[in-house]
């Protein structure tokens, strides 16, 4: 009798040890692992992902300072791309960059994976092709003061577990579109909540911009990211600059007559 | 006998911390510094010959030239820190250098090398052997990034390379030991360990030096022959 009492106690404290490594603790999502962005409205095409998402309401200042950045992003980019609108001939290709491989990143992810890993002091999210990853400190630091601080791609991040959720706080970004319509400097806030699916397949990250120079009401939308199989490995995105079809997107082949 | 049942069920529950938890962590920003790297002269297969040297030299000076990524082995010895974050199912390496991401993952195998593209820094699976993270890569594509290997010799796509990560001095100090085994370029498994020190506790990380394959001066300064 007193032997069967030693081994249940055992087996449920066993049992217990191997749930515990199995699962992380229950206010931590697990987030860890490759994500892909997936497009949940059915808008077929990059730019239809955000075609539904509510627009940002901007102050007059800002509208200023997008309308001047559109006005910039409209203009050719390369010489060689005066005419983007002009159909190509066989073995012409519509040059779509100048064959840097250099691109600086950002806070949402792109059209290639994501993959994230959790330790006890960061949170870090890099991504499969160039740019600069998130690294998400989760020590307890403070911002740095914007005045000492260079802006990037992806700003400053600091991260709390909050009720399930990664909740991500970032200052410091370059000046810039934001997704939907909005605009950051480095003194906006962005604000981001990461939630993974009960069944841990699905992640949905809030995005909310906060900058009452900017914004008259915050603005907020979602992106949804989808867990990649269990197995798969983060490719590389190579790229040379010194390969002339790093230039080029679509060359048109010779054409039957 | 119940002294011994509560004892064992006592030591049980102590066990009962995560898997990342139980083994060391090695999480952190590390750094080399200039009496970090411990780097014997390699012993060369008889094929590598000075011509296949230079050619290969070539090479890598076209992809430093390039800014291409640099991969093995040159990204761990990046002249700034690298960030290492230990997870549950993998560990991340991020360097502050031209250079993408390494992903160790705690798998028992390899990814499928018929349909695993090759990459600069392969495809790497990790496991613990008491304080020792071991690393196991294979799945490199030879004609990308830098190929030179510390001490001698230069990666291939069918190099193969062990690591073994322990932490030393109170974790302070993150030594690793390479051990690169190809028999196309080394008569014998060639070694050579680094010595990492960890960068302090509020180190932020900082974007990569920039890398400009169109700036004329930097490419006139590194095709001086």
């Amino acid at each position: 009798m007193r032997i069967a009492r030693v081994i249940t106690l055992l087996s449920l404290a066993f049992a217990t040890t191997l749930a515990a490594q199995q699962q992380p603790a229950a206010s931590v999502p697990d987030l860890e692992g490759g994500w892909v962005r997936v497009d949940v409205e059915g808008s077929g095409n990059f730019t239809g992902l955000a075609a539904k998402f509510p627009r940002a309401v901007l102050t007059p200042a800002a509208q200023a300072a997008a309308a001047e950045q559109a006005k910039r992003a409209a203009q050719p980019r390369f010489d060689f791309a005066r005419d983007p609108s002009r159909p190509k001939g066989a073995g012409e290709g519509y040059v779509v960059t100048d064959g840097n491989c250099s691109l600086p990143g950002g806070v949402e992810p792109n059209s290639a994976a994501f993959h994230v890993v959790q330790s006890q002091e960061q949170v870090l999210i890099v991504r499969e092709n160039p740019g600069l990853p998130r690294t998400i400190y989760m020590d307890g630091r403070a911002h740095p003061d914007l005045s000492r601080w260079t802006p990037t791609a992806v700003g400053h991040s600091t991260g709390r577990y909050e009720a399930g959720a990664l909740v991500v706080e970032t200052i410091g970004l370059t000046s810039g579109n934001v997704t939907a319509g909005g605009w950051r400097a480095p003194e906006t806030r962005l604000t981001e909540r990461y939630r993974v699916s009960p069944d841990g397949r699905r992640l949905t990250i809030a995005y909310t911009w906060a900058d009452p120079k900017i914004y008259v009401k915050p603005h907020t939308y979602e992106i949804v990211a989808e867990r990649t199989p269990p197995g798969s490995w983060a490719f590389e995105s190579w790229c040379d600059s010194s390969d002339p079809s790093q230039r080029l997107s679509i060359v048109p082949p010779p054409q039957n007559k | 006998m119940r002294r011994a049942a509560w004892i064992l069920f006592a030591v049980v529950l102590m066990l009962r911390e995560p898997s990342a938890q139980g083994s060391p962590d090695i999480s952190g920003f590390w750094e080399l510094s200039f009496d970090s790297r411990h780097v014997p002269t390699a012993s060369l297969a008889p094929a590598v010959t000075p011509a296949v040297l230079a050619k290969q030299a070539d090479q890598d000076g076209s992809a430093i030239r390039w800014c291409n990524f640099l991969g093995l082995p040159m990204a761990m010895d990046s002249p700034r820190p690298i960030n290492i974050r230990q997870g549950r199912r993998e560990i991340v390496i991020n360097f502050e250098t031209v250079a993408t991401p390494r992903h160790l993952y705690f798998r028992s195998a390899h990814a499928n090398m018929d349909v695993f593209d090759p990459t600069s820094n392969g495809d790497s699976i990790a496991r613990w052997e008491g304080d020792t993270l071991v690393v196991d890569t294979i799945g490199f594509d030879g004609a990308k990034g830098v190929t030179a290997i510390p001490g001698g010799g230069y990666r291939t796509s069918d190099s193969h390379l062990i690591e073994r990560y322990r932490l030393m001095s109170g974790g302070t100090v993150l030594s690793v030991t390479f051990t690169w085994e190809d028999p196309r370029v080394f008569r014998t498994p060639h070694s050579y360990e680094f010595r990492y020190v960890r960068a302090p506790r509020l180190y932020e990380a900082q974007p990569p030096l920039a890398c400009n394959p169109f700036d004329e001066a930097r490419a006139a300064f590194l095709e001086v022959p």
